[in-house]
């Protein structure tokens, strides 16, 4: 598929590093990309299930554009979740919703990852896409 | 020769750094001569055990039934169970003697135990409703004797770790069984932990019974043992039916084994009997306490190095207890610790190391645990230090 502009710079910069540390370093470095959701508004409808790690993403669709709040106790997997917020954040919800996770194969991330976390990822990208379908 | 050239698998580079192996507590590695002995089974002896009359039967059941009598001889029991493992061996003994013997007595557990010393329990209460109680551990992360001694009146058994898969541990086994003794009560030892680490005479120790895994004494995986004393082996009602364990059966009736094999159900793990009795004879020829002093050394060095940058490390490394240590750094978080040391080519485990109960009693959800075996190396321990200094620098 046709990923979004920002989506395919991520996608070019994850394969051109050979270097695993490198790739979790990047990674890491993502975290800063989330719009934060604080600790105080996590709560049972914005759990991500299935997360090693203390995990949460709220949704909001404003003027029919896709809006992610994040936050994790993990920064890799708020990292991850920074990615998430690169390929849809800001997205038309008709845009974000022909999304699938294959971008994150592409990228090769997944590699770099545990099983567990790589079963995190998948599970915030649906838990998203979950939320999409609802509105 | 160094032992960890008897290790195939340390050779090996993990994104591209030597492999540092540090999850000993979760399993160990396997030296050759285990790997070379269920090979040749293989190869050569493959035949199931016990009742064909032909050679290849006769080298299999020799084979299998050689390492029930290691075990006899290495841990000074009456009787030894063959079984899946630690779990496994705990279940059997829940359902085999726990469901007969346990019937309106208390079960005496501690805040300690591996998930695998708990569940089985909870479930037999469940069933029976017996009472269970937990001895707490105390803020020194030894185990509370005075409560243990108060709550034992009543109680038909006493459920204990030799030693901690979290704290390294080693819990008073001895003065646990005398007071169970004096009040009635059987004692079963899970020693998973402790029987890698030093050499365990069950009779010396008093215990009932023991359960334990071969994996983590460098054995291979899907095969421990049950060791009981006679008296309780006595007392155990077959639990699983089928395959070895019957005498005869008719249309109405079924007669069983009177040895082990009563309890030994279906075709036994022969191809891990023979690699764990390899696994054995290798560690009976090494100096097992010397190699617990230089790991213990290990475990100390690596602690104090922790504690200076700011970790909390939660053990105390007593001349007794394992060479685990685990630990937490105040704001990097342990499985972004975990991801990033293996991307440095380290192996340690994070997480609740099954043990929700402990972690619950300590207020955290988990730790990072770096766990040392005889093939592990002080520059090993100084690498994975200096990586670890490295990544606080990056991202803490």
């Amino acid at each position: 598929m046709t990923y979004p502009e920002a989506l395919v710079e991520l996608i070019d910069d994850f394969q051109s590093i050979d270097d695993k540390m490198e790739r979790l370093e990047y990674v890491f470095d993502l975290a800063s990309e989330v719009n934060e959701l604080p600790v105080a508004e996590w709560n049972e409808k914005t759990r991500i299930h299935g997360c090693q790690s203390e995990a949460h993403v709220l949704l909001v669709i404003e003027d029919g554009k896709v809006s992610l709040r994040a936050g994790a106790d993990s920064k890799l997997v708020q990292g991850l979740m920074g990615i998430l917020t690169i390929a849809m954040d800001k997205l038309d919800t008709e845009e974000a919703k022909k999304i699938t996770p294959d971008f994150a194969v592409d990228m090769g991330i997944l590699n770099s990852l545990s099983p567990s976390r790589s079963n995190g990822f998948r599970n915030m990208f649906d838990k998203i896409m979950d939320e999409l379908e609802e509105n | 020769m160094a032992i960890r050239d008897d290790f195939p698998i340390l050779q090996r580079n993990i994104n591209g750094h030597p492999l540092v192996y540090l999850d000993n507590a979760a399993t160990t590695q396997k030296p050759s001569v285990v790997i070379d002995a269920m090979n040749e089974y293989y190869t050569t002896n493959n035949a199931n055990v016990h009742r064909a009359v032909h050679t290849l039967a006769g080298e299999a059941t020799n084979g299998y039934e050689a390492c029930r009598t290691t075990l006899k001889a290495w841990f000074n029991a009456e009787r030894c169970i063959m079984t899946g493992g630690t779990t496994e061996a705990i279940n059997l003994a829940a359902h085999a003697w726990g469901h007969s013997q346990l019937k309106g007595r208390a079960i005496i557990l501690t805040e300690m135990e591996h998930h695998s010393d708990i569940v089985p329990w909870q479930m037999l209460a469940e069933a029976y409703g017996n009472e269970l109680r937990y001895i707490p551990v105390k803020d020194d992360l030894t185990l509370d004797m005075e409560a243990y001694e108060a709550s034992i009146e009543g109680a038909g058994l006493v459920c204990v770790v030799h030693t901690s898969n979290v704290l390294g541990v080693r819990n008073p086994i001895e003065k646990i069984v005398e007071i169970a003794h004096k009040h009635g009560a059987k004692v079963l030892i899970d020693a998973a932990q402790g029987a890698p680490h030093c050499k365990i005479d069950l009779k010396e120790l008093g215990a009932d019974m023991m359960a334990l895994s071969a994996h983590k004494m460098c054995g291979p995986t899907g095969i421990g043992c049950l060791l009981v004393n006679e008296e309780t082996f006595q007392e155990m009602k077959p639990f699983m039916g089928g395959g070895d364990m019957i005498e005869t059966v008719t249309l109405q009736k079924s007669t069983y084994q009177t040895n082990e094999h009563r309890f030994e159900a279906g075709t036994p793990k022969i191809a891990e009997a023979i690699g764990w009795d390899a696994a054995l004879g290798y560690l009976g020829n090494l100096n097992l306490k010397e190699e617990h002093q230089r790991l213990l050394n290990i475990a100390r060095y690596v602690a104090d190095e922790l504690r200076s940058m700011n970790m909390t490390v939660y053990g105390r490394h007593d001349d007794d207890d394992s060479a685990v240590v685990s630990f937490l750094h105040p704001t990097l978080h342990s499985e972004d610790l975990a991801h990033l040391l293996d991307a440095r080519g380290v192996a340690v485990r994070t997480g609740h190391h099954c043990a929700q109960p402990l972690l619950h009693r300590l207020g955290i959800n988990g730790t990072v645990r770096a766990s040392f075996y005889i093939y592990n190396t002080m520059e090993e321990a100084e690498q994975f230090i200096q990586h670890t200094k490295d990544i606080l620098e990056r991202f803490a």
